[in-house]
């Protein structure tokens, strides 16, 4: 995918996010759209592609949101590393390692958020920010098929065109 | 090792925009990028916001009409208490025009403005409007509902957007006021017969009492009152309104209504959660007070 295709679904993914997303509240909290889409990307294309498709889609996401720009950047960089140590997995799938790796980033990213916004100055209670992130990370994991199985269709179109037709992989 | 690297850099580059995000160095860009975005998420925000009340309604039917109810009685009664008011207002205003009384806001120079986005933050209660710098917004300026309940303070403003703290928001915290039924918090002892005689009770009703407190932001529970004293007969129903002290709000605007308060056994402080005035989750337009500048008092 193209780094402007990236800016391009990041950027909509952004404007989604902060219009109509926050009318879907399941346990007190929106699902995180670009938070699911970089977990599922990193995982199906593999974290190398993660290498600047995350970076992108963290500053995009700064720039539309009243957080210290570079706070979604840093935050969503574990999830590189997520993905590639679950590329060790045993199992021959890619939907249950990525709902892994979008409940384990949704819990890394509320911890570095917390911590960036205090650092800057904003007196976010840990507790507060506690009650939030743990349901975040069980909303996020539900919603990841609704991001998922679009990304791993395009993610197959797209290894379809370099390596010719055929199955690359089954989508659970 | 390649991933260790890649985490070093984008460690780097994300720490050096937060520094330079702090220091205000890139408020042109998130200025244009808004200015971008804003037409979309107008958009977006003018569709979903039908399809999310049909659906909420489709729902919530019995809820809605039960609601509807309870919404009418309550009308009646307050058109009661409005025609009161009115009467009991314009003798207020007579007596200060002979007093010469100085009013509290004579006039209130308020702005409009669209909201065209949620902060996208879960730790954040947020929203951006399309009104910044450029229109004389600054930062910690009042801004209320279209029907004058309080919504939050500018927290930050570009030259032509501004993001708004909600009083929901964590930081979040108004000096507030709630007026109370007083009644004795515990009984009084029966006179002696050596003690002075005692003015007998009167028939009046028991005078209201005031109690000043702290609105604070909350991620789950919206507005809490923390650290009220155990005996405060406090009660679901009770208006919470600014205290206007500290400076940082005018007096008297409308934060919510008391809908619990919390009482733990053998503390001494009990709370009470807030329900704002105003729906925060579904705000359109809102209007920004010019005319007040704020305190912003700073130190201890």
């Amino acid at each position: 995918m193209k780094p402007s295709i990236v800016l391009v679904v990041g950027t909509f993914l952004a404007v989604l996010q902060a219009s109509a997303v926050p009318y879907i509240q399941v346990l007190g909290v929106a699902p995180d759209l670009i938070l699911i889409f970089a977990a599922s990307w990193a995982v199906v294309r593999g974290y190398d592609e993660g290498f600047w498709v995350i970076p992108i889609l963290g500053f995009t996401r700064d720039f539309i949101s009243s957080d210290p720009v570079g706070t979604s950047a840093l935050a969503l960089a574990p999830i590189v590393l997520l993905a590639a140590v679950v590329r060790l997995r045993a199992m021959d799938s890619e939907f249950v390692p990525t709902a892994i790796v979008v409940a384990a980033g949704t819990l890394l990213y509320g911890i570095i958020s917390i911590a960036i916004l205090r650092a800057t100055g904003q007196d976010t209670p840990v507790t507060d920010g506690a009650l939030v992130v743990l349901p975040a990370i069980i909303v996020n994991a539900v919603f990841t098929p609704i991001v998922y199985f679009p990304v791993h269709w395009l993610g197959s179109r797209t290894t379809m065109r370099i390596l010719g037709p055929g199955r690359i992989s089954m989508p659970l | 090792m390649r991933v260790i690297s890649w985490l070093i850099v984008v460690g780097f580059m994300s720490v050096s925009s937060i520094a330079l995000s702090h220091q205000r160095g890139l408020d042109p860009v998130q200025n244009l990028s808004l200015t971008v975005t804003s037409p979309l998420t107008g958009a977006v925000r003018d569709l979903s916001e039908p399809i999310n009340d049909y659906l909420l309604g489709i729902a919530d039917r019995g809820g809605l009409k039960r609601e509807n109810q309870e919404l009418r009685a309550e009308l009646e009664r307050l058109q009661v208490l409005l025609a009161k008011q009115q009467n009991a207002q314009q003798r207020v205003t007579e007596l200060e025009d002979a007093l010469g009384v100085k009013q509290n806001r004579p006039e209130d120079r308020l702005l409009a403005a669209d909201v065209i986005a949620t902060d996208l933050s879960a730790l954040k209660r947020a929203i951006a409007i399309d009104r910044g710098r450029g229109d004389g917004l600054d930062e910690g300026m009042v801004v209320l509902s279209r029907n004058g309940s309080l919504i939050g303070t500018v927290s930050r403003a570009y030259q032509d957007y501004a993001w708004i703290q909600l009083i929901t928001d964590p930081e979040s915290a108004v000096n507030a006021q709630v007026h109370l039924n007083a009644a004795p918090s515990s009984p009084t002892p029966a006179p002696s017969p050596a003690a002075s005689p005692q003015p007998s009770p009167s028939n009046t009703p028991p005078p209201e009492t005031v109690l000043r407190l702290i609105a604070a932001g909350d991620l789950r529970d919206g507005v809490t009152l923390a650290l009220l004293p155990s005996d405060a007969r406090i009660e679901p129903g009770n208006l919470v309104l600014t205290s206007g002290h500290g400076g940082n709000y005018p007096r008297g605007i409308l934060i919510g209504t008391v809908t619990s308060a919390e009482e733990r056994p053998q503390s001494p402080f009990k709370s009470a959660k807030v329900e704002p005035a105003s729906d925060l989750s579904n705000l359109d337009t809102v209007l920004i007070l010019l005319s007040f500048q704020p305190a912003r008092l700073s130190g201890p």
